[in-house]
């Protein structure tokens, strides 16, 4: 059970270490560093309550009720601690040319030519209350794009040095995966790797989608063909424990209820909330806590306080009673080390109100995302239903597109053979519902005439919905200086007085050329499972798709897909980055910015699994920088000069 | 039930050969299977989305007999004995006999949830301490004092034998955590004294507490979440009010009220059997139903035979026909009694439990061909996706 405590209880004494933010960054470091019997405090500005099982049942029926199944559908607003959401953006009718085809109301003030189309939550356990649960390891080469291919920024070390940190977060993080595919794919290196858990079972469409091993597809913007092979996708979400494993793995249950919890059986709900919480999320971790851990919720930090000389001495924090009601009180908490787990742009914004790690000017630039195209068609009648809306978000893609030369040419990828039809593109299956009922009313206003019923409408949903095929396609965008995190107190405040992030957005070339080649090869692929291809991203009665945009005569449009990274980006020069490759701010010696903000690039690989990885090794670094800072200082002045130990 | 209800007639004993230790375990195996339907009943009966604290309760109870079952399993096939559950001897009548208990006791019967029922898992979950002593010679008084015998004779049987003469099972043929997973506590391997003494402590003490506490020993023996005992789990249902962290056995809860409501509940006349239903099956299709369910339970127990008959990953073929039988359970509890001077009285239907041999008959080729398809193989990864 995680003890919690009023923001006047975590005021009154002093801490080895804060760490603002529990979602995974924050609840992995807690119990690192709580377990080696450091007092650590959590302050957590979201208002808690899903880690009891009356709350976690709450979040579902919030779910079950939401007209609109967004990922952060299952949790309540909070004025507090408002959080942006994907229905903010509105698109604007017959926009003028050259200017932005979108509003953006809510958290966000967006000022930039394109969209920032993702959202995050803040509440205990973050994003990841809400995440999909897909843990890929990024590629070696994605580590050095600018060494080899002449694009983004190289991280300060190779994947080999984080292969130790990958297997600890998959041990964290509860994986299912299939090992010897991704020792194929390059991304394990330790030949004896085992996964905890064995793969969760690929989908039925998956295995129609199979069929095309082998298969050439001509990517014509790199001019390079690709075989399509098919991989698994290693979850984060309960399956059968792997006797491979080297050290007995135990299956985490539901936190709150001690007689609860299943092994993924398919519910498909995954984003926003698993009903039988086979999906992995950090309230297990919190549950884990040792007793050195404290949280406090419904914390807000508002600013990280200076201490002397270039060190910092702990937070100003704000706590509030009614999620509805601004009214708030603030606090000091002080402690030995700083650490911001708060997500990539909260991480940002606190740094910029703080005035703290300005050295470099790249707080809040290289924002990042995996902008995603959404291509989608109906497989052939003839050759019956491909069986969607069954199992995880997905269960396979295809690889071959996120390395190699062509990356040289436009942004890698990586399709995602979706699972559950055309949900995100269109709405299906309620807006197939709809269609087929006749509700709604026609574009001038006008009722429609009535829809189809009974046995009719049984055959006409089987026939639509049944063979829905989606394919999303998560392009790399790498690290852009003008894409950027700003605040502005004079002019854009939150209820509570917090300064609302303001983004500056784009693509620049070489992403959009990567999302033109992925509609490209996504159009071919259809083309070869004799797939109707429904795919449209072209402006509406005038209105454009979110996202929209024309590349080489083609209107084009993506989705954000919830990766926020590259804020406080990391690197060993401290002129040119925030974070050291400890995820230290370089010009703070007990100031940390974890997450995926450190990230000096994304590749084509859902961040968590990397975030998680940097997380424990920053942990191993803080638990040393905590015990230096305790040796006992020297009284006498040595006699002579002594070997240190 | 036929091991069972013969041990209990011969009364009170402690089992003296590894044949006797077997016939106990397969009786355990029957005990503990004799409240599943019951558990059932009160469980699906519940209003959907509604008394979710005593849902909750009850399916945790229901999962946790399941695991006793199996740990049961484990222990029989240890000592190189052969679980027999997929046959029509293995499944009792309703309402039946609860053997190993006062025989003042009334027959366990199928209820919907109401107090009658919560009394009625009261009396089948009672601990030791509260039932009376045994006397030399008499009969059985409690399900506990039935397992202390099993464990007092399994010591005594190792103590003279030595343990390699008893645990002459196989070691393949044990069901283990990567077959069965999902409830308070957890399966494991039984194979030597220290393994079959936990194991029946966990049944003993889940079921009616720890050293005279209400308290069952998860949270020392897998390190999981203090819980209640089932009795207690039950006790705080039927009273309507939680017990508080001092709380003894032998006194009321004490804690903060519950919120039960009976009325959300639908109600049944449990002793229905299919054969009522037949009379009106041209007026309802429930007589169908309650049919396919019970073919179904067969299928239940016959992948459960496969399971605990050395293809233990056979488990995962039985855990999703647990979930279909909820389904169909739900089902026939939304539709009224067929009889309309039942249905009058505003009972509904409720699935029968009659599983004969024509129900093991007809699922038989189904099973055995799923079983083929899934391909299930020790160690392997699970995918059902072949199987219909």
């Amino acid at each position: 059970m995680t003890e919690t405590i009023s923001a006047e209880g975590a005021a009154r004494r002093r801490y080895d270490a804060i760490i603002v933010g529990a979602g995974w960054a924050g609840s992995a470091l807690a119990k690192r560093l709580g377990a080696q019997g450091w007092h650590v405090l959590v302050l957590e500005a979201g208002n808690g309550g899903t880690e009891t099982w009356p709350g976690y049942l709450d979040s579902l029926s919030t779910y079950y009720a939401a007209v609109a199944k967004v990922p952060n559908s299952a949790y309540r607003r909070n004025k507090a601690a408002p959080y942006p959401d994907v229905l903010d953006l509105a698109p604007v009718r017959d926009p003028e040319p050259g200017r932005p085809e979108f509003t953006a109301n809510g958290y966000f003030v967006q000022n930039g030519r394109l969209p920032y189309g993702t959202d995050y939550l803040r509440e205990l356990g973050g994003a990841a209350m809400h995440w999909l649960g897909a843990v890929p390891r990024m590629l070696p080469d994605d580590f050095a794009t600018g060494t080899v291919y002449g694009y983004g920024r190289d991280w300060p070390f190779t994947a080999e040095e984080l292969q130790p940190w990958y297997a600890e977060a998959e041990r964290e993080l509860g994986v299912a995966g299939n090992a010897e595919e991704q020792k194929d794919l390059g991304v394990v290196t330790d030949s004896a790797y085992q996964y905890p858990m064995h793969h969760i079972p690929q989908s039925y469409l998956d295995e129609r989608c199979r069929t095309l091993d082998g298969t050439t597809v001509n990517d014509s913007v790199a001019d390079e063909d690709y075989a399509l092979k098919m991989y698994g996708l290693p979850q984060a979400r309960n399956s059968t424990p792997n006797p491979a494993y080297p050290a007995p793995y135990r299956i985490q249950g539901a936190v709150g209820i001690p007689n609860y919890g299943e092994r993924c059986v398919g519910n498909a709900s995954c984003v926003p909330i698993c009903p039988v919480q086979a999906k992995s999320h950090p309230l297990r971790l919190q549950a884990a806590w040792p007793g050195t851990v404290t949280l406090a919720t419904r914390c807000v930090v508002t600013r990280v306080r200076k201490g002397r000389d270039a060190y910092v001495s702990g937070v100003e924090y704000r706590t509030y009673t009614d999620p509805a009601s601004p009214v708030s009180r603030s606090y000091v908490a002080e402690a030995d080390v700083v650490i911001l787990a708060a997500h990539a742009i909260e991480n940002a914004r606190l740094l910029l109100f703080s005035e703290l790690a300005t050295g470099s000017g790249q707080v809040g630039r290289n924002l990042m995302d995996h902008p995603t195209i959404l291509n989608w068609a109906l497989t052939p009648e003839a050759k019956g239903p491909i069986g969607p809306f069954r199992g995880p978000g997905h269960t396979s893609g295809w690889e071959v597109f996120r390395s190699g030369f062509g990356r040289s040419e436009r942004a890698p990828f990586r399709i995602e053979i979706g699972n559950w039809g055309w949900g995100w593109a269109t709405g299906a299956p309620l807006s197939n519902v709809a269609t087929a009922l006749g509700l709604g009313g026609t574009p001038d206003g006008s009722v429609r005439d009535k829809g189809v019923y009974g046995p009719e409408l049984r055959r006409l949903l089987g026939s639509s919905i049944g063979r829905q095929l989606q394919l999303q396609i998560a392009v790399e965008q790498s690290a852009d200086e003008n894409n950027r995190v700003t605040i502005d107190p004079a002019r854009y405040r939150d209820a509570m007085g917090n300064p609302r992030p303001i983004l500056t957005y784009d693509l620049d070339e070489h992403v959009r050329k990567g999302l033109y080649a992925a509609r490209l090869v996504a159009r071919q692929i259809f083309g070869f499972l004799e797939a109707t291809d429904y795919t449209d991203h072209a402006p509406r009665d005038g209105v454009p798709p979110l996202g929209h945009f024309v590349h080489s005569g083609t209107h084009l449009a993506y989705s954000g897909a919830g990766h926020g990274a590259g804020t406080h980006i990391m690197g060993d020069d401290e002129t040119t980055s925030v974070v050291d490759r400890d995820q230290r701010t370089h010009d703070h010696p007990n100031l940390y910015a974890v997450g995926c903000g450190s990230m000096p690039s994304v590749g084509t690989s859902n961040p968590t699994l990397t975030m998680m990885a940097l997380a424990l090794r920053s942990a191993a670094e803080i638990h040393k920088d905590l015990t230096a800072a305790r040796r006992p200082a020297r009284l006498r002045t040595p006699q002579h000069e002594e070997v240190p130990a | 039930m036929i091991t069972a209800l013969a041990l209990h007639a011969k009364g009170f004993g402690i089992p003296t050969t590894v044949k006797e230790l077997r016939e106990y375990l397969q009786a355990a195996l029957e005990v503990e299977h004799l409240t599943l339907p019951v558990y059932m009943t009160g469980l699906y009966s519940i209003r959907p989305g509604t008394n979710r604290t005593a849902h909750f309760a009850i399916r945790s109870v229901l999962m946790e007999e399941m695991l006793h079952m199996t740990l049961a399993a484990n222990l029989l096939n240890a000592v190189g004995g052969t679980p027999r559950v997929g046959r029509k001897e293995f499944v009792a009548e309703y309402p039946a006999r609860l053997p190993f208990s006062s025989p003042q006791l009334p027959a366990i019967g199928l209820q919907h949830f109401s107090p009658a029922a919560l009394k009625t898992f009261l009396l089948i979950e009672r601990p030791r301490k509260m039932a009376p002593n045994p006397k030399p010679g008499e009969g059985w008084t409690s399900i506990g004092q039935f397992y202390d015998s099993i464990r007092q004779g399994l010591e005594h049987l190792v103590a003279q034998h030595g343990a390699a003469a008893i645990f002459t099972g196989r070691p393949e043929r044990q069901v283990g955590p990567e077959d069965f997973y999902n409830s308070g506590g957890e399966v494991f391997a039984v194979h030597d004294l220290k393994s079959a003494q936990l194991a029946i402590r966990v049944i003993s003490d889940q079921g009616e507490g720890t050293d005279g506490t209400i308290w069952d020993s998860d949270d020392l023996i897998f390190g999981e979440a203090r819980q209640l005992a089932h009795y207690f789990r039950f006790n705080e249902i039927y009273t309507g009010r939680s017990y508080g962290p001092h709380d003894t056995p032998d006194a009321p809860p004490s804690g903060p009220l519950l919120d039960v409501t009976w009325d959300d509940a639908y109600p049944i006349h449990g002793d229905s059997k299919v054969a009522d239903y037949k009379k009106y099956e041209q007026t309802s299709a429930v007589y169908g139903h309650a049919v396919a369910f019970n073919t179904r339970y067969a299928a239940l127990l016959s992948y459960l035979q496969s399971a605990f008959d050395g293809w233990p990953r056979a488990m995962a073929l039985a855990v999703p026909t647990m979930l279909e039988l909820r389904d169909r359970s739900e089902q026939l509890y939304r539709n009224p009694h067929p009889d309309p001077t039942l249905a009058a009285e505003g009972l509904f239907a409720s699935p029968t439990f009659e599983v004969e041999q024509p129900q093991f008959e007809a699922v038989r080729d189904t099973v055995d061909e799923n079983l083929r398809l899934a391909g299930l193989e020790a160690g392997e990864p699970i995918d059902l996706s072949l199987t219909s």
